[in-house]
């Protein structure tokens, strides 16, 4: 079974290369058939993959850089099997969606662009060793920098500059995290930096501090997080409408896998230390990012902002350092990214019904002879939201169960976030769909293109609704070996664990 | 059939009309939509009653049945399986849901006949049917808040149906809004139980709060507190209540099934279902009590001077509402739940007797146009006093019964259970006069131009049709309830379901008749409530004298209002003059929505604002962008100015730099 | 005789190309200065090589040469090229690549 992974891995960038070579049309095809059997693949392994048994499947590893003990280590877990899953399909609906968008041009680049960034975001998914996730991580940046580049917005050249020294700036500092960990780790011997390797050797409390401090802000960003958000108007109003749906679906996402997979098992006491200082980050961002949801005009810095409200529950989840809250982050990034992905697509479809504008109160009353639109739009508005039915209720619910646990006053406080979420979706649904016609806007209903896009999606987000219980089963086993160093830490009131000190030594 | 199977059918129908309808979409003919939806519903109602004769056939220790398919969450010690609970108490409920409600839908297809929207109606409305059923019938916490929050978006999208009318999406939002204010209550108070108990079936909390807590434990009455927020935003009590008279930009029916079957009353079967967890928090059950006396007296006080006809209607609900979530936290279970049923029965006839005469008028909601209508709508005018003579707890009508027999429960608690009995006697007087209000003004006098013309044979129509909530001209293309209006005489599915709900408000007392003499309700809920730590003891005396000042209230009362409204038609307007503070808060609204304007709205705004145009700007794209970015920038500048593009100064600096490491090699070799 | 005078020789060779390509601003006598600073190192690498008695830096010297003559032909052609364009023949002038 070795080599399924590689290929899975690779076959987006190089459906992505050949791409490159054909006319457009065919160019686009081939693109949507790489990310098409990407899909297939990760839907053989959700069910390929041994529940029962959980742990490491698949596993590719082979040694890489011998002298510096790098390996080529891919593997399937609890913790990204759905993530995966969840990545392919969002790629194939950008996929989809340019094959009949021709506003782009070179779409052979384009596809290739795109591939390299889903070959990135998997990798970085699969990487069971932290060099190659760093490598993974710090790779996805550069097909997004040329795709706003090229294909970006008007204002593109200041966005894309903020964008890239701005989480450069984290990139960095991760990578000499990742240094530093595994130079320290390996105590004079041979280093390695397979991550189940270095959990066996944790670093001392005080250089995890800051070596965790270092992948913590590179996580944040990323995201983001407040207060690091600053990226992210620009970047969300010169990006390409596809390009921005994979990214905030996706992206955020590997910022996020990156705490579970790589940080908190890596520096236990660090994360402990630090849980207070990150959860009151993550209820500021959801209070932030809500308020500031309900005050913009624009409809894609509405969802950017509710992203970062829905980030902070995520991180909130995580850092709750209980299983179940994690086990909700998880669904929760899985859902939210369902979400994402057909709202910001569906802002397209409003731009496209109000004469370019994206701004919302140019718009109203689309729904009149748009029912259908206006039917799906009203569904996954109520997923954003949370509302209770939805698979995203079942997440925030896990999450603010994990949190109340250990921090009761904060769950309180971050549930104010769900009645602002109720607020800021409805204004965007109610102000583009309902009220009076918009002078400049003209109703009409979704295409069978335009919905071939967008349904399946809500579909699958419907049907994981009725079955929480399949994302959240595989996430079990994977939260809980992530996070069962730190919770010996915390079991131990913070102080380093026994087994640990003597693993020291 | 199993008891469980036949639950899961009246769960399953409304389903599968909502999906049926929904999907068919426009390829639907509008009357089939009403058939598939009016149909779905009945069958509904069909296997509600088998459910009932199935649990009757059970002993009685055995009539609670549980069900599940199929586990929705299960890690970590948390499972949540997609499961019912059938038992007395919900099955009545699901039959209260599902009875009045079929007759809604019946009477929904003659007066929504001329809406554009007639397709999508009724899928909503079946969903809003499954939406209560779910939660009536949900067998754990979680799947209870989903039915509450179904409930939540299902009103929202029926309020919000005329979507052209800037009022109907306010009023959507700002229901939907308070509607998940007390989402966020019931989630809050379902964690504080799951952290102390482990479980979230109700089964398993009824067997564990009295281990786990202590009676009247704080964590207990915090958790009880925070899930009677729940109860209250749904069954709109002070101070949650805001969002139901702005409800009423509903199509009438709508308002009819929010008010009569459906959501209201979500609340008090909350309440009553979780029972031994309130009879174990003693103080939050009392708070709950307490909140509903107030709010039958505020929305008594309201509906007293309020002058849109649905908005009368709208606050006698919130007042009777506050009746059972009064009754109900105070451990007068069978009283609470008897009132809940005659109250569907006769407030939906009143909202459908006030849709034939708002369709008569035109559209027109004003009670102050509206006059002697009394001859030209003879059928809905008899409806009209049937439902509000058993409002009005008139001798012998069902309410007179239900409103007596929950008070009575209440008296016999003793204690300062008093004060709530006095006030709920105080609030009938408020309800004698609001209801009389309506029937008078309406029915007697001067006939408007609306009703003369009805009188000669044909339907007053308004030469442009308008809003009648600010005015506005209508948008004619669609969403409003098109040009013509229908009204009940005129449509035989308008009038059955009227008639059948005039008997049932009429005869309903019967289950549960004074002294004894007929037990039925009682009887039903028993095993229900066999539990309950609080008994009630028959008490001859109270019952007699509740019954006497009941019957002394309607024949004081209902002359005076007669002498204000038709005899001296000017008393009114010199009562207003004479407390005119009075008058001002009341028509205020006792300034709650300004209240929750001061202290939530604007300052929520106002941080929207000061974050998107101060922090923002400043802080992170000044500071945390700014920095870095500008560092980089500041250098990559520095190190640009370097390259002048002299070839000849290039070839200098190179020349300098090797003469440079010669002369550090030649330093160190010295 | 001592590699002492080569190396003299040399380094005076050197300094004076390298202050004629500081100077001048004819690319094409910038490019024969450039010259004389090849040989100049060429005349040292050869003075090496005799002082050592082998012939590593003879051949360095012969790869120098083939540089250099390979490097002439390229920058005589652009010389040309610029001619040709009608560009100014000054170094001076043609700062286009400036920051």
């Amino acid at each position: 079974m070795t080599i399924h992974l590689s290929i899975m891995l690779w076959l987006p960038a190089a459906a992505g290369a050949l791409a490159l070579f054909l006319p457009a049309r065919l160019a686009r095809w081939t693109w949507l058939l790489g990310t098409l059997l990407v899909l297939a693949y990760s839907v053989v392994l959700l069910f390929d993959y041994d529940r029962a048994a959980g742990g490491l499947q698949f596993v590719t590893d082979e040694l890489w850089i011998p002298s510096l003990g790098i390996h080529y280590a891919l593997a399937i877990s609890g913790l990204n099997l759905v993530l995966l899953a969840t990545t392919a399909l969002a790629f194939t609906v950008a996929a989809a969606w340019y094959l009949w968008d021709d506003s782009v041009e070179r779409p052979g680049l384009f596809a290739l662009l795109m591939g390299l960034a889903q070959t990135a975001v998997m990798g970085a998914f699969m990487a069971q060793d932290l060099a190659l996730f760093v490598v993974f991580f710090d790779l996805m940046l550069v097909p997004f920098y040329f795709l706003v580049v090229i294909w970006g917005g008007p204002e593109r050249r200041e966005a894309v500059l903020k964008l890239f020294i701005y989480t450069l700036v984290g990139s960095l500092l991760m990578l000499v995290g990742a240094i530093v960990t595994g130079v320290l780790a390996a105590d004079g011997g041979a280093p390695s930096f397979l991550l189940s390797d270095l959990a066996d050797f944790p670093l001392a409390s005080g250089t995890q501090a800051w070596v965790f401090l270092a992948f913590a802000l590179a996580f944040l960003i990323k995201m983001p997080l407040f207060p690091f958000q600053g990226w992210m108007p620009d970047g969300y109003r010169q990006m390409p409408i596809g390009v921005l749906a994979v990214f905030t679906a996706i992206l955020s996402k590997v910022a996020a896998y990156g705490f579970l997979q790589v940080a908190i098992p890596l520096f236990p006491d660090a994360a402990v230390r630090f849980q207070e200082t990150l959860m009151i980050l993550a209820v500021a961002s959801i209070i932030y990012g809500s308020a500031m949801a309900f005050t913009v005009t624009n409809a894609r810095l509405i969802l950017g902002y509710s992203s970062l409200a829905q980030l902070g529950f995520i991180v909130l989840g995580i850092f709750a350092l209980d299983t179940r809250g994690a086990d909700g982050a998880l669904l929760q990034m899985v859902t939210h990214a369902l979400v994402t992905v057909p709202l910001i697509l569906i802002v397209a479809l409003l731009a496209r019904r109000a004469k370019g504008s994206e701004d919302i109160r140019d718009m109203g009353g689309l729904a009149f002879r748009a029912p259908a639109f206006a039917a799906v739009f009203l569904v996954l508005t109520l997923a954003l939201l949370a509302m209770p039915g939805s698979a995203n209720f079942v997440g925030e619910f896990m999450i603010l169960l994990g949190v109340f646990e250990t921090k009761m006053a904060l769950a309180i406080i971050a549930s104010i976030g769900v009645a602002m979420a109720a607020v800021y979706a409805l204004r965007l649904y109610i102000t583009t769909m309902l009220n009076r016609q918009g002078p400049d806007t003209d109703s009409k209903e979704m295409t069978a293109r335009e919905a071939l896009v967008i349904v399946p999606v809500m579909l699958v987000l419907i049907a994981l609704s009725l079955v929480p219980q399949f994302a959240l089963r595989p996430a079990q086993d994977g939260t809980r070996e992530s996070l069962a160093a730190a919770r010996e830490v915390l079991a131990n009131d913070g102080s380093v664990a026994e087994s640990r000190v003597e693993a020291r030594r | 059939m199993s008891v469980a199977t036949s639950a899961w059918l009246v769960l399953a129908l409304p389903l599968a009309g909502t999906l049926v309808i929904a999907l068919g979409g426009k390829y639907w003919h509008p009357r089939a939509a009403a058939i598939i939806g009016t149909l779905a519903i009945a069958i509904a109602f069909a296997f509600a009653v088998v459910t009932l004769i199935n649990l009757q056939g059970l002993p009685e220790e055995e009539r609670v049945v549980t069900s599940s398919l199929w586990d929705l969450v299960n890690v970590g010690g948390l499972t949540v399986q997609l499961g019912i609970y059938v038992d007395p108490l919900s099955t009545f409920m699901a039959l209260v849901v599902t009875g009045v409600s079929t007759l809604i839908h019946l009477y929904s297809a003659g007066y929504m006949k001329t809406d554009k929207g007639y397709v999508r109606y009724f899928a909503y409305l079946n969903f809003f049917v499954f939406s209560m059923l779910l939660l009536v019938l949900a067998g754990n916490m979680v799947l209870l808040i989903v039915g509450w929050a179904f409930v939540g978006a299902a009103s929202y999208m029926l309020i919000s149906f005329w979507y052209r009318r800037t009022t109907a999406t306010a009023a959507g939002i700002k229901a939907f809004v308070i509607n998940v204010v007390g989402d966020i209550g019931l989630v809050l108070g379902t964690l504080f139980l799951f952290k102390t108990i482990g479980a979230l079936d109700y089964g398993a909390l009824f067997e564990n709060v009295q281990v786990d807590f202590e009676k009247n434990s704080p964590e207990l009455v915090i958790a009880m507190i925070l899930i009677l927020v729940g109860a209250f935003a749904k069954s709109a009590q002070v101070p949650l209540h805001t969002w139901l008279p702005d409800a009423m930009e509903g199509p009438t029916p709508v308002s009819s099934l929010i008010h009569a079957a459906t959501m209201v009353t979500a609340g008090v079967y909350l309440i009553g279902r979780l029972y031994p967890l309130f009879e174990w928090a003693p103080t939050a059950a009392d708070t709950g009590a307490v909140i509903g006396a107030i709010t039958l007296l505020v929305a008594g006080t309201i509906g007293l001077v309020v002058t849109d006809i649905k908005k009368v209607i709208a606050y006698s609900t919130m007042s009777q509402i506050g009746y059972m979530i009064m009754a109900v936290s105070a451990a007068a279970y069978v009283g609470g739940f008897f009132h809940l049923m005659t109250h569907a029965f006769f407030k939906a006839l009143l909202f459908m007797a006030a849709g034939s005469l708002i369709g008569a008028m035109g559209g027109e909601q004003s009670l102050d146009k509206m006059s002697g209508w009394r001859k030209a709508l003879p059928f809905t005018f008899r409806c009209m006093l049937i439902g509000g003579l058993a409002l009005a707890a008139f001798p012998l009508f069902s309410g007179f019964f239900s409103k007596d027999f929950l008070l009575y429960e209440i008296a016999e608690r003793g204690g300062l259970y008093w004060i709530l009995y006095a006030v709920g006697y105080i609030g009938a007087i408020f309800t004698v006069f609001y209801t009389f209000r309506i029937i008078f003004r309406a029915g007697w006098g001067e006939p408007c131009e609306q009703a003369k013309a009805l009188e000669d044979g044909h339907q007053w129509h308004a030469p442009e049709p308008f809003n009648p909530a600010n005015g506005e001209v209508e948008d004619t293309d669609v969403g409003f309830p098109g040009p013509h209006h229908n009204y009940a005489e005129e449509s035989t599915s308008m009038k059955v379901p009227m008639a059948i709900l005039a008997v049932l408000a009429v005869i309903a007392g019967v289950v549960q008749l004074p002294y004894e003499i007929t037990h039925v309700l009682g009887s039903f809920l028993e095993p229900t409530f066999a539990d309950s730590a609080i008994k009630h003891s028959a008490d001859y005396g109270l019952e007699t004298f509740g019954l006497v000042l009941s019957v002394a209230i309607s024949v004081i009362f209902i002359p005076i209002a007669w002498m204000i409204w038709v005899k001296k038609p000017g008393t009114s307007a010199r009562i207003q003059q004479r407390f005119k503070a009075l008058y001002e808060l009341f028509s205020h609204k006792w300034y709650f929505d300004e209240l929750i304007n001061a202290l939530i709205v604007r300052p929520m705004a106002w941080m929207g604002r000061w974050f998107k145009n101060t922090f923002e700007r400043v802080v992170v794209d000044g500071l945390f962008v700014g920095g870095p970015t500008s560092l980089v920038k500041a250098s990559s500048a520095a190190v640009r100015s370097l390259q002048t593009g002299l070839l000849r100064s290039y070839a200098g600096l190179l020349i300098l730099g090797v003469v440079a490491a010669l002369l550090y090699f030649l330093i160190r070799a010295a | 005789m001592a590699i002492s005078w080569y190396l003299l020789v040399s380094a005076a060779m050197f300094g004076l190309g390298a202050i004629g390509v500081m100077v001048r601003r004819n690319p094409l006598v910038i490019l024969l200065c450039l010259e004389l600073m090849l040989n100049a190192g060429n005349l040292a690498l050869i003075g090496f090589a005799r002082m050592w008695g082998n012939g590593d830096g003879q051949i360095f010297a012969i790869i120098v040469m083939v540089v250099a003559a390979c490097e002439v032909a390229i920058g005589l052609g652009i010389i040309v090229a610029l001619y040709r364009r009608r560009l100014p023949v000054d170094v001076d002038e043609l700062k286009e690549l400036h920051g």
